[in-house]
């Protein structure tokens, strides 16, 4: 939070991964303790709002709690990331697709399909969204055009509500692409301009 | 016969060493006790993020001082610290204020962002201060304490702090044994005048006598010229203890070399021959050399392993005097100073530096060509600086 707060930024949002555990990947995740579950949901929850108020009074940064969803398998063509952006209650990752979405609806939260396409240098993908957008991208307000370094222009081609994410792990990700957005600072009308996808531009950040 | 020659040698380094942290501990005792408080304004160029930008700005801003302004100059909008400099003067309008201009020629990129700024300040006394430090609310008092009607130029001390990365830590390891401990012997044992850019208090009077901003334009140490030019001019420059904080958190590798290369051309176009007694205050890359001209022997080895535990513990002992925290870091020393024996040799075969961005040739007392000129001038530039040493 402090190292876009002291970089000027004006929203961002944390997602920490909510990993499938039906999965070997996935169960490694939980093994492992490196996934959101329902027990620590709650804590997650509560820690962004403390970071968000702290972060609002020093840098008048809005901080909007989410998660990724992370269906991890082994194929690429059978896994996919979404982002629940201003949820409310848990939503595990092992619910089916049309489940999850319609519980983010539900919240009134905002759905976002990451990394959709290939990556470079990535040995698994996750492309399942991609080759079901037929059937799932009616729930789908916006797509990563843009992740990090990567560029997907498949989704610019299907002229599709569009933004750009740093998906940060990492220091140096900070340094990759950003959404501009031509809205008020608040939750809503964020919330609004992605899915509207009016005024929405994409930079690439560096420093 | 040689090895004792070594042994020599590496006592010499040590000994030199002991003198360098004698000079610091004399200088960290110095105590002042003039009130004196005029009015400043507080010149802030900014390019490009540094890590902490934010605190780094608001520090400026909480000063426990009766009357200051903060100009934060940028060259343009789209820079990424104009967003951070917004936000402070939207915190703080009532001290600070942001100029954006980019209508100088001067070559030297911080100088250029300053012009507008000093021609807009509006107190007699003008402190630059660098985007990468972090004070206490003290600072300002304490500084301008030391600028007595004899004194022309105030500097402070600077200490790395809060490295993350390894380029982090090897910046904040360097600035807490060798940048500071060469500072204060130059300053306490040599008498030498040290300015350091990060933090400079002058009157607009003086800087004006020497030449303002004409005087530096075209040059790459711009601190170096302002100490040296204020100290000809029969001023005193006064290095306070006052230690300023350089925040490095997340620096590459790249980044430490890239500005320690550059250093290290300065101080060869500075210094001149004087460049090659630096290896002497860096005893583990002498241990190190001369292992590899002796050939490698348990005696050669015990040499270089007792010198890089030496050194350890003398800048544990150093760093520990500085009031900063260190933990498992401390091995890293060894590879850092062997990095920055490697480093000295640097300046003999270019004179290129590149400074956030910005491409320049250097040569004698560090005056820049920008480095697409053509080779003709390139060759002419390399010529006049070996034939001037």
């Amino acid at each position: 939070m402090d190292i876009f707060g002291q970089a000027g930024f004006d929203v961002i949002a944390i997602t920490d991964h909510v990993v499938n555990g039906d999965s070997m990947i996935g169960k490694l995740a939980w093994r492992f303790k490196l996934t959101i579950t329902e027990n620590n949901f709650k804590e997650y929850f509560e820690n962004i709002e403390y970071e968000a108020e702290r972060a609002w009074k020093k840098y008048e940064m809005l901080v909007i709690p989410g998660v990724e969803i992370s269906k991890n398998y082994l194929s690429s063509d059978k896994s996919a990331h979404i982002l629940i952006i201003d949820i409310k209650n848990f939503i595990p990752a092992c619910s089916s697709y049309e489940s999850i979405f319609l519980e983010a609806k539900k919240q009134d939260a905002l759905i976002v399909a990451c990394h959709p396409h290939h990556m470079k240098g990535e040995i698994r993908n996750t492309l399942y969204l991609w080759k079901n957008r037929g059937k799932y991208g009616k729930y789908i307000d916006a797509w990563e055009i843009a992740n990090r370094d990567d560029v997907f222009n498949v989704v610019s081609l299907k002229k599709y509500p569009y933004i750009a994410n740093s998906d940060f792990h990492k220091p140096r990700h900070l340094y990759s692409w950003k959404t501009l957005l031509n809205c008020e600072k608040d939750k809503e009308a964020i919330k609004k301009c992605i899915k509207h996808n009016k005024g929405v531009a994409i930079t690439l950040f560096r420093g | 016969m040689i090895l004792w020659i070594f042994l020599g040698l590496i006592s010499l380094t040590f000994l030199i060493y002991f003198f360098q942290i004698l000079a610091l501990r004399k200088k960290l005792k110095e105590k002042i006790f003039s009130i004196h408080l005029p009015a400043i304004s507080i010149i802030k160029p900014l390019k490009g993020l540094d890590d902490n930008l934010f605190d780094n700005l608001e520090s400026f801003c909480l000063q426990d001082y009766p009357e200051y302004e903060i100009i934060l100059s940028l060259e343009n909008q789209n820079d990424p610290a104009y967003r951070v400099a917004e936000k402070i003067r939207n915190k703080y309008p009532d001290k600070v204020k942001i100029v954006i201009d980019n209508s100088s020629k001067a070559l030297n990129p911080k100088v250029r962002n300053m012009i507008t700024a000093y021609r807009i300040s509006k107190y007699d006394y003008f402190l630059i201060s660098d985007s990468n430090v972090f004070v206490d609310s003290d600072y300002l008092r304490k500084t301008a304490s030391s600028m007595t009607e004899e004194v022309g130029l105030v500097t402070n001390l600077i200490v790395g702090t809060r490295g993350k990365s390894i380029g982090a830590i090897f910046e904040n390891l360097q600035l807490n044994s060798f940048i500071i401990l060469s500072v204060c012997l130059l300053d306490k044992f040599l008498k030498m005048p040290c300015s350091i850019g990060k933090s400079m208090l002058m009157r607009k009077k003086d800087f004006e006598e020497i030449g303002g901003f004409g005087a530096i334009r075209d040059v790459l140490a711009e601190d170096y010229q302002i100490g040296r030019l204020i100290h000809e001019k029969g001023k005193k420059v006064v290095l306070s203890n006052y230690l300023i904080k350089n925040i490095n958190e997340y620096w590459s590798i790249k980044r430490f070399l890239n500005r320690h290369t550059r250093w290290a051309k300065i101080r060869w176009k500075i210094a001149g021959v004087k460049y090659f007694t630096e290896p002497l205050v860096n005893p583990i890359f002498m241990a190190f050399f001369i292992t590899i001209v002796s050939g490698i022997s348990s005696l050669s080895a015990i040499l270089f392993l007792s010198s890089a535990s030496i050194k350890i513990m003398l800048d544990l002992f150093v760093i520990r005097m500085l009031k900063q925290k260190i933990g498992l870091e401390i091995i890293l020393i060894p590879l850092k100073d062997l990095i920055n024996g490697i480093i000295w040799f640097v300046p003999f075969f270019t004179s290129k530096v590149n400074w956030r961005g910005n491409k320049y040739v250097i040569s004698k007392n560090t005056v820049l060509a920008p480095a697409h000129e053509n080779s003709f001038m390139r060759t002419y530039l390399r010529l006049k600086t070996i034939f001037s040493h």
